[in-house]
């Protein structure tokens, strides 16, 4: 499923102190999936437009940590 | 102790509400001048928002000066609250 969160793994050398964190995620703009925004996108009622910061939902971005993920979700 | 009525803050979140739209629909019309749909959701907002600015004031007094708002009797644009002490 598409997802604007991506991941990679990051380098695990044997004389790490700590546990290591073997895939670590990050969140790209959707923006960057649009490309020359087309007409007629659906749009948030205007009260949730002012809260969520954009009229277009494609665009909407909470930038969530995935451990803020973990709880909230992609709800607002 | 000057408090304003909910009703105030109701009317100015509607208000800011339909400011963002209209930024927003600006910003897109710039990049897509003949998005006739769009045109036609810019023109309700804003006629919508002369009217959201007409109901607050009357009720609430100017909101800008330099004859973008009508004046009161007698000349009150500087009561509070200001813009910072909403």
């Amino acid at each position: 499923m598409f997802t604007t969160r991506k991941q990679y793994e990051p380098y695990v050398s044997p004389f790490d102190p700590c546990a290591p964190i073997l895939v670590k995620t990050y969140v790209t703009p959707p923006n960057l999936y649009v490309g020359f925004q087309p007409p007629n996108l659906p749009q948030f009622p205007l009260h949730e437009a002012l809260k969520k910061g954009t009229l277009w939902k494609i665009f909407y971005d909470p930038y969530y940590s995935p451990y803020e993920m973990a709880n909230k979700g992609d709800g607002q | 102790m000057k408090q304003m009525p909910k009703e105030y803050y109701e009317l100015l979140e509607k208000l800011q509400a339909v400011d963002f739209a209209l930024v927003e629909l600006t910003l897109y019309l710039d990049t897509h001048p003949n998005d006739y749909q769009a045109i036609q959701q810019f023109n309700q907002l804003a006629q919508q928002r002369k009217h959201l600015k007409k109901q607050y004031e009357t009720a609430y007094g100017p909101l800008q000066q330099y004859g973008n708002s009508y004046s009161n009797y007698p000349w009150n644009w500087n009561d509070t609250p200001w813009p910072w002490q909403v």
